[in-house]
């Protein structure tokens, strides 16, 4: 008995010990809270950051995907990750935690910087937020800011194209229809919310790839399967703030953290001597202690998480004590899938490459484009080359070619099936 | 009694001679085998210091080839650090330029 008892607990050691050697600590656990949190009396921050461990074949925009995270926060959260390459067994973190933005916790708050939606309502008697991460307007045509509300809702909208839209896609060689009706070529994705600032939309996407990103053209883009949440329970009339905070201060159990993003103008820092004088204020009115070095690494790093600048007391927890390993999942939600390779299909041969590396991003950012166009490396002979396709017809591949051409300046050329082939050449 | 006495003196003499003729025959011999000893030891002393120049010299070069090694290997780890410094600075730019035509695909 007495044997038994040293065994297990010996056992419990290895494995606390071989845990703790981990990066992230703790058990590996199936789920963690991504979008929905309850907002406790003077707490500004949520959730919790995650850690997962990658598998072959993942991209970083598949994993921000799953666990409803922008590329942006994703990337900046893990530096020197490759985005479209990662190495399998490689540990990220899941920025899954976030500072509630500096203003009113009423209906739609919206915070640039941090490309973050923020959606308060009531549960019960406890203030509730669903969060989601957004693409934002592009620095030529940026989303505007302030307060506006939802002045309407539509299912399956029709895309009236802008006359400024119309002109940029003439000049690129891709003149675009008037409007473009519902289905998979639409940009606003199957729902709408129209703000009453006019033209502007919170709308869903046809390019998932796209949240977190400044790729609009001022319209604020959620994920398809983050709209659809947003609209079933998103009222008409309700309050919309939209504003541009990448130093985010908040406090929680009595510790204060920093989030800091990388702002989108360096040269102007109003932003960031206002999170100065806010820290400054916290520290003279409470008395805690403010670790300034901290401070000033988390502002240089801008990895847009939350973390801790005061001293650590009992009820705080250090970041790494914060996040909680998550258990690969075996499928990735909205991960492109390629099809069977095909000798009797059509497809376009975008790029012959040394580099493996190479061919698979390439092959990664055309999977990735919206709608998708499936995309294979194949190797041989020390070559790589980077297959776009199945297609089911020469058109088919010639309408996928032009949009490489267009997108992503890619001179494809298109491969016809290998029995055609044969009955052209004779062979 | 003079004719003694001078024999005796003569004896004397001869003795004296004859005694001190053996002695420096001695210290001749005594000088020759110092003389042949400190010959030997001084070829030998110069034997050793050629080994030893050799030896150093020999050194000197083995030195030598291993600080031309150690400075060849040097370059070569500086060639490759270079070299593998090249090749990643490269492939952040492939990867700086792939993400920038994906960003450019994204918009509408």
């Amino acid at each position: 008995m007495l044997s038994m008892c040293i065994l297990l607990f010996n056992g419990c050691a290895a494995t606390r010990d071989i845990l703790e050697r981990l990066p992230f600590p703790g058990l590996a656990s199936d789920r963690i809270e991504t979008n929905y949190f309850l907002v406790h009396q003077g707490d500004d921050v949520l959730g919790q950051l995650g850690g997962i461990k990658l598998k072959k074949g993942d991209t970083l925009p598949d994993i921000a995907r799953h666990f409803s995270l922008g590329i942006n926060t994703i990337h900046a959260a893990n530096p020197g990750i490759d985005v479209w390459v990662p190495r399998a067994g490689e540990h990220i973190v899941l920025p899954l935690s976030f500072i509630l933005p500096e203003a009113p916790r009423k209906g739609i708050v919206i915070n640039l910087a941090a490309m973050r939606l923020f959606y308060f309502k009531k549960d019960g008697n406890l203030l509730a937020v669903s969060t989601f991460p957004v693409g934002i307007g592009t620095e030529e045509r940026p989303t505007p800011m302030g307060r506006m509300y939802i002045t309407r809702k539509k299912l399956r909208p029709t895309w009236y194209v802008p006359a400024s839209i119309a002109a940029d896609h003439r000049k690129r060689g891709d003149p675009l229809p008037a409007t473009v009706p519902p289905g998979p070529l639409n940009p606003l994705g199957e729902y709408a919310l129209y703000l009453s600032k006019p033209g502007y939309l919170v709308h869903g996407t046809n390019k998932p790839a796209s949240v977190g990103l400044r790729a609009t053209n001022g319209c604020i883009r959620l994920y398809p399967e983050d709209i659809k949440r947003l609209f079933d329970t998103t009222l008409v009339k309700t309050p919309v703030k939209i504003v541009n905070q990448p130093y985010l201060v908040g406090r929680r159990d009595g510790v204060v953290y920093l989030e800091a993003h990388a702002p989108f103008e360096v040269s102007d820092s109003t932003a960031l001597k206002k999170a100065y004088a806010k820290l400054k204020r916290i520290q003279n009115s409470t008395g805690l202690a403010l670790d300034w070095h901290k401070v000033k690494k988390v502002v240089d790093e801008a990895r847009g998480i939350p973390v801790p600048v005061s001293a650590i007391g009992s009820g705080g927890k250090t970041v790494e004590a914060q996040t909680t390993r998550v258990r690969h999942p075996d499928k990735l939600y909205g991960q492109p899938q390629v099809p069977e390779f095909r000798t009797d299909a059509w497809y376009v041969l975008a790029a012959n490459f040394r580099d493996k590396v190479d061919a698979r991003r390439l092959a990664a950012i055309i999977n990735h484009q919206g709608p998708q166009i499936p995309a294979r490396v194949l190797s041989m002979s020390g070559r790589h080359r980077v297959l776009a396709g199945p297609f089911h017809s020469n058109g088919e591949a010639g309408d996928a070619a032009k949009r490489m051409r267009i997108d992503l300046d890619i001179e494809g050329i298109l491969v016809a099936p290998v029995e055609q082939r044969k009955t052209e050449t004779g062979k | 009694m003079m004719k003694k006495s001078l024999l005796m003196v003569s004896v004397m003499l001869t003795l004296a001679f004859a005694i001190g003729g053996c002695a420096t025959k001695g210290d001749l011999n005594e000088v020759q085998a110092r003389e042949m000893a400190i010959s030997a030891k001084a070829d030998q002393a110069a034997q050793d210091a050629e080994a030893a120049k050799a030896a150093a010299d020999e050194a000197l070069l083995k030195a030598n080839e291993a600080a031309a090694r150690a400075e060849a290997a040097e370059r070569r780890a500086e060639e490759r650090e270079r070299i593998a410094a090249e090749k990643e600075r490269i492939a952040e730019e492939k990867a700086r330029q792939a993400e920038a035509i994906f960003q450019k695909s994204m918009k509408k």
